[in-house]
């Protein structure tokens, strides 16, 4: 989830903090201590988030476009320049498109915005653009809600006394209403000091950019991993079940897929699955005593070489073609696959599925997937060619069926046609010929179009008087016993009128 | 959408009175003359639908269309009216098809001319289709039963489509507090019912049906709020044609869906059958499926087309013939059950078969310029076809650092290929709802627990095992990790014990091959002491399942060979030993690790040729210390913990040879019982053991 730090260039950032102590600081300075501790704690918790750092004013800029590169994002803190007033709607048009452009309008986005809490004044300031909200025309609409999802974070280098004293607060509460409500407003608490600024960008830290770190088991193999980016909670149906769901910490394999049988499911998120070194103080399985090395290699050099369970799986699922199905929750599945870049490095992933018992129609309900031993014989044929997958849903759609549809007139036209067209090679075609007349009874009946049964008898009779010297004298048996049957269906005698009642071909003794 | 929004509940009411067998007066020409026929042949009058024929195929349209798109839980309930009311279906997923309804129509039949008008009314079926929103439906029950304490989670709406002949627009509001008053009733007796919940919304879509030619004496209407429980809105539509478009659109609206145009299919012609045409066919389908271009306001971009009354909008996508037919796993953001706008038609028969046939298609955004960009993907499974929707954005998780650089990254010898076999064995595979397990545990848990017991011993890399490593021991292996085992399976296991024993006795080699360059290596019985160790943890692991796999321990640890001393320590308890056997395990591995590090200095001056190759069949275990002594003496001698001693540059680099050696042949059998690096040839072996002898000899110097 990519994220845009939208810093506040504004006059009123240089306000001097009152501090006792010697150094005198601006607001500006505790702002970028703190971008500057986010930045260092993403460079070494979460580096391989994107991140893009726009300054605004009255007008926007796009300082660092999204990079992992977080000194370059430090550096241009460093060179920051003061300007004039606050204007946060322009600001955020520049983020709607700065995303946009980078990501298109379904990359979920995390907004950090960083101001004093004074928003400007007169036109362009935050309360006149939330006061005309209504009376704006299509082309002018206000960049709230952003296309797409986002968790909008508001900074104040201020407290939320100073906040309330004006309408500040109240005009950032409806920011974030307006954003979605994904997000939250951070304040100082206590006074303006490096200390504080420090606490509160902690706590955002806390809040959306602490790794998750969880623990991948296949029964009794296991290994650390790190998901990247974060796994966010998931509403299903707010009515429902309000209650977001997250994913656990102990990611449980269910059992294996092939990949044609999950064939290109799809999925809410995508999220690399990064092996990390075990824990020095948990024992695990293949973690010995360590105390007696003389001299340690580097920690990372020795994670290198200690086996990983990681690393076996995605070697395996690589080489088979398969998926594991993985358990994140209750009724919360996802799978764990191999997936190649363009530059040939592979890595290990994990996709999770809609949660819900069923997320994808062609494996059925997950929790009746069982192991293939408890099948009295191999559902996947002694020698891998045949597959239970994809289950067959219980009814036929319209298309896979063949439905009479009479609503354009060709529908209706092509099928008399193809009953005429079977009348007049009888008794070859009689199977076909009953069959269509069949069907079209049937639809004649429900649609409650007697009309139509009636014509097609007139037309059979028809037929049946042009039908040539040489045809087979049977033609004309089953030409007038269809059209009497026809006939007497259209009068709705339940007798001849039941739905489910076919005509049959008239018994005749010409089959010598 | 909500799960229990507006659509979960839709009551069609249609018109079943004498005026609705009137004549739509649109008629159907259905006797098409060949040029050939035409002479003297009087073709048939055309024949013309009854408002009733209208009102009903369009109503089946509408429901093949919803049950397409949704198979579950968008329900239909369908009522007619005349002098009375007749429900044709219920609420229950069983009901559910428009084979059901349509049979349910035909005993209806068409409506009866001379019935007396005025006994006849709608508003028998409206009250009717008002009690049976009330009705419960199983995913309303199921979800109450679920939630318990807030089952009031659980909401009830629904939506009234009417399909009448209305007299005025007085007759219309008539209608309308009607239905109010009785939802208001309705919901006060629902009140006091386990089956029944009150409404607490109601959609009322009246549709007007009248004659082509005649002028309309209701006038449409938006939708308006007659009450907090009720909207309602007036839709005044000529037979035929028009309706059919209308309920179209009303099911588009109703169920959130939008429309794509296939574009550019290229299909055989019947009568050419070598030349080809190009074709559109339009699908139907959740509008998210084009999320995507709403929120970026692509809509243009993407080849948005406005058509017809201007209502109706559909979006088009390039066909991309398929060239093969690899199977690939696509980012794919969504998928979603299409249904043909024009099922029967002959473009769209012949799309749907080809995707049905297990073909899948690429859908390409026509641009005027750039790039090809692939948004969708169209896909059968299991006789449904989904459009799949492609991420086309640049990826946020791009540039990872490869596997390979992490945790685990530099072991070249994982058991890549035993560790497929077991994802293979621990495949999944559908079980049917309605078989019970004596376990009764969800099949589910069973694959789970499968998985436990395949990995209670699992080395992840080759040369931290033996017994995988040998083909002997493989039918015990398979079976062991067996829930239960039968008599048959027990008898296997002991064969391969004694097939192991009967090895032991022969000195066959092992693959362990740990041998000394110059004889220094674990003797033959130590090799085979490491493996019965192995094999002894791996049943062990097991033996607490049953019975029988018990059998199988108790086997091992009274065929295999055992310096006494070991026996003695066996008597102080199974737990002790346990432990240390892992500690020994972890201990060697420990060991082994650390020599590998220490020597990798040296790993440049030592074979640098195949060093990655994977196939090693004869992995070495680390030697333990001390094996030079006494053979009898070793196991006393030793404390437990004797594998974390300090490891000497000696033993260091022997180990170190001992790898690059033994990876390129199998240790022969004279050097490994060789004295003070002699041995007399052709002593008991067959010659050409020792014709290995000399060609190993030379390969590895």
């Amino acid at each position: 989830m990519p994220t845009v730090v939208l810093m506040d260039v504004s006059l009123s950032m240089t306000r001097p903090v009152t501090v006792d102590g010697t150094e005198e600081f601006q607001r500006k300075n505790l702002a970028v201590h703190g971008l500057n501790m986010l930045f260092e704690h993403m460079a070494s918790n979460y580096r391989l988030e994107f991140t893009s750092l726009m300054a605004f004013s009255s007008l926007w800029e796009l300082l660092v476009p999204f990079t992992r590169d977080y000194n370059a994002l430090q550096e241009a803190l460093s060179n920051l320049e003061d300007y004039d007033k606050t204007c946060v709607e322009s600001a955020l048009q520049g983020v709607s498109n700065v995303v946009q452009q980078e990501w298109g309008s379904a990359c979920p986005c995390q907004v950090v915005l960083v101001t004093d809490g004074s928003l400007g004044i007169g036109k362009g300031s935050l309360r006149h653009s939330l006061q005309t909200l209504k009376q704006r025309g299509d082309d002018k609409k206000f960049p709230l809600p952003f296309p797409f999802p986002t968790k909008l974070f508001i900074m104040c280098v201020a407290n939320a006394e100073e906040l309330q004293m004006t309408d500040a607060m109240d005009n950032l509460e409806e920011l974030l209403i307006l954003s979605g409500g994904d997000g939250q407003i951070f304040t100082m608490e206590g006074p303006l000091c490096m200390k504080s600024v420090q606490a509160m960008f902690g706590r955002l830290i806390d809040h959306a950019y602490s790794p998750f770190h969880a623990v991948l088991h296949c029964g009794n193999l296991s290994s650390d991993v790190q998901v990247f980016p974060r796994p966010e909670p998931v509403v299903m149906d707010e009515e429902v079940e309000p209650m977001p769901r997250t994913v656990n910490t102990d990611l449980e394999i269910v059992g294996f897929i092939e990949i044609a049988d999950i064939s290109s499911p799809p999925v809410i998120s995508r999220h690399l699955v990064l092996p990390t070194a075990p824990n020095k103080e948990v024992d695990d399985l293949g973690t010995g005593t360590t105390d007696e090395l003389e001299e340690e290699p580097s920690a990372s050099q020795m994670a290198g070489k200690s086996p990983n369970f990681c690393v076996l799986l995605h070697g395996s699922l690589k080489v088979e073609g398969m998926v594991a199905l993985v358990q994140l929750g209750s009724e919360w599945y996802g799978m764990l696959y191999s997936q190649a870049d363009s530059k040939k490095k592979s890595n290990l992933m994990m996709s999770l599925f809609e949660p819900g018992p069923d997320p994808l129609p062609w494996l059925g309900k997950i929790s009746h997937l069982g192991p293939i031993s408890e099948a009295a014989e191999n559902p996947y044929g002694e020698d891998d060619s045949k597959s239970p997958f994809p289950v067959q849903p219980q009814a036929k759609r319209s298309y896979a069926q063949n439905v009479t549809v009479w609503i354009k007139a060709s529908g209706l036209q092509t099928d008399v046609q193809k009953i005429l067209r079977n009348a007049r090679k009888l008794p070859d075609k009689t199977q076909t010929f009953y069959k269509e007349l069949n069907r079209l009874r049937k639809a004649a009946l429900a649609f409650g179009f007697w009309e139509l049964l009636k014509g097609v008898a007139d037309l059979l009779e028809r037929e049946c008087t042009l039908l040539p010297d040489s045809a087979h004298p049977d033609a004309a048996f089953q030409l007038s016993h269809a059209a009497q049957q026809l006939k007497l269906a259209s009068t709705g005698d339940s007798q001849y009128a039941a739905f489910d009642h076919n005509i049959a071909p008239m018994h005749t003794d010409f089959s010598s | 959408m909500k799960m229990f929004s507006v659509s979960h509940k839709t009551v069609f009411v249609v018109d079943h009175c004498p005026y609705m067998a009137e004549s739509s007066r649109q008629q159907v020409e259905c006797d098409v003359l060949t040029k050939s026929r035409a002479h003297g042949v009087i073709p048939l009058a055309p024949v013309s639908k009854s408002l009733w024929t209208c009102a009903v195929e369009c109503s089946m349209e509408y429901c093949r269309i919803l049950y397409d798109i949704y198979p579950k839980d968008k329900l239909v309930n369908y009522i007619v009216s005349d002098s009375e009311f007749h429900i044709l279906n219920t609420w229950r997923q069983d009901n559910q098809s428009t084979h059901e309804l349509m049979s349910a129509l035909a005993a209806v039949g068409p409506p009866n001319p001379r019935e007396d008008p005025e006994c006849c009314s709608i508003l028998h079926g409206l009250v009717s289709a008002v009690e049976s929103l009330c009705k419960i439906t199983e995913l309303q029950h199921e979800k109450r039963t679920a939630l318990m304490d807030t089952a009031e989670r659980v909401s009830n709406r629904g939506r009234i489509i009417c399909l009448t002949n209305a007299k005025s627009d007085t007759h219309v509001r008539m209608l309308e507090d009607c239905i109010q008053e009785t939802i208001l009733e309705q919901n006060k007796l629902a009140a006091g019912s386990d089956r029944l919940m009150a409404i607490q919304q109601c959609d009322l879509v009246l549709v007007h049906i009248y004659p082509q030619g005649e002028d309309t004496l209701v006038s449409d209407r938006p939708k308006k709020e007659i009450s907090p429980l009720l909207t309602s809105e007036v839709h005044s539509v000529r037979a035929g044609r028009h309706l059919a478009t209308k309920l179209n659109i009303l099911v588009q609206q109703h169920f959130d869906l939008a429309s794509t145009t296939i574009t550019n299919i290229p299909m055989k012609e019947e009568q050419h059958a070598n030349t080809s045409a190009n074709y559109d066919v339009e699908l139907l389908h959740h509008r998210d499926a084009h999320l995507e271009f709403f929120k970026s306001g692509d809509l243009h971009m993407a080849g948005t087309s406005t058509r017809e009354n201007g209502l109706k909008e559909t979006i088009t996508l390039k066909w991309c013939t398929p060239r093969t037919n690899s199977i690939e796993l696509h980012y794919c953001t969504g998928a979603y059950r299409i249904s043909p706008t024009d099922v029967n038609s002959r473009p769209s028969s012949c799309l749907t078969n080809f995707l049905l046939n297990g073909r899948s298609v690429l859908l390409e955004q026509p641009r005027k310029s750039g790039s090809k960009v692939i948004s969708h993907m169209l896909s059968s499974h299991g006789g449904e076809i989904f459009l799949h929707v492609l991420n086309s954005n640049r990826s946020t998780l791009e540039d990872p650092p490869s596997i390979s650089e992490g945790c685990g990254g530099r072991v070249t010898d994982y058991r890549i290929t035993d560790f497929g076999e077991f994802m293979r064995e621990n495949r999944l595979t559908p079980v049917p709802e309605s078989s019970h397990h004596p376990s009764g545990k969800l099949p589910v848990e069973r694959a789970k627990a499968q998985l436990e017991r395949h990995t209670r011993y699992w080395p992840m890399i080759i040369s931290q095992t033996t017994i995988f490593n040998m083909q002997a021991v493989v039918p015990l292996a398979n079976l062991i990790v067996k829930e239960t085992l039968s008599e048959e399976d027990v008898l296997t296991c002991q064969k391969t014990v004694y097939n192991l024993v009967d090895m032991e006795r022969k000195n066959d080699p092992l693959p362990i091959s740990t041998v000394g360059s110059r004889g220094k290596g674990p003797k033959r019985d130590e090799q085979y002491r490491i493996m019965w160790n192995e094999l002894e943890t791996l049943v062990k692991t097991h033996a607490g399942a049953t019975e029988r796999h018990q059998k199988v321990l108790d086997c091992i640890i009274a065929c295999r060979s055992k310096p006494p001393e070991e026996e003695e320590r066996k008597k102080r308890g199974r737990k002790r030993e346990d432990r240390e056997d892992r500690t020994e395990k972890n201990g060697s591995k420990d060991t082994e690790d650390k020599s590998w590090q220490e020597s990798d200095r040296l790993k440049g001056l030592l074979d640098k040729d195949d060093q990655e190759s994977e196939v090693i069949k004869d992995s070495p275990d680390s030697p333990e210390p001390l094996i030079k002594k006494p053979r009898l003496s070793t196991e006393d001698a030793q404390p437990p913990e004797r594998a974390k001693g300090p490891v000497s540059l000696l033993s260091l680099w022997t180990n170190r040879i001992t790898v690059a050696n033994s990876r390129k042949h199998q240790e022969f059998v004279g050097r490994v019982s060789s004295v003070n690096n002699k041995f007399e040839l052709y002593q008991q072996l067959k010659e050409e053991n020792g014709m290995e002898v000399h060609e190993n000899g030379k390969a590895s110097r």
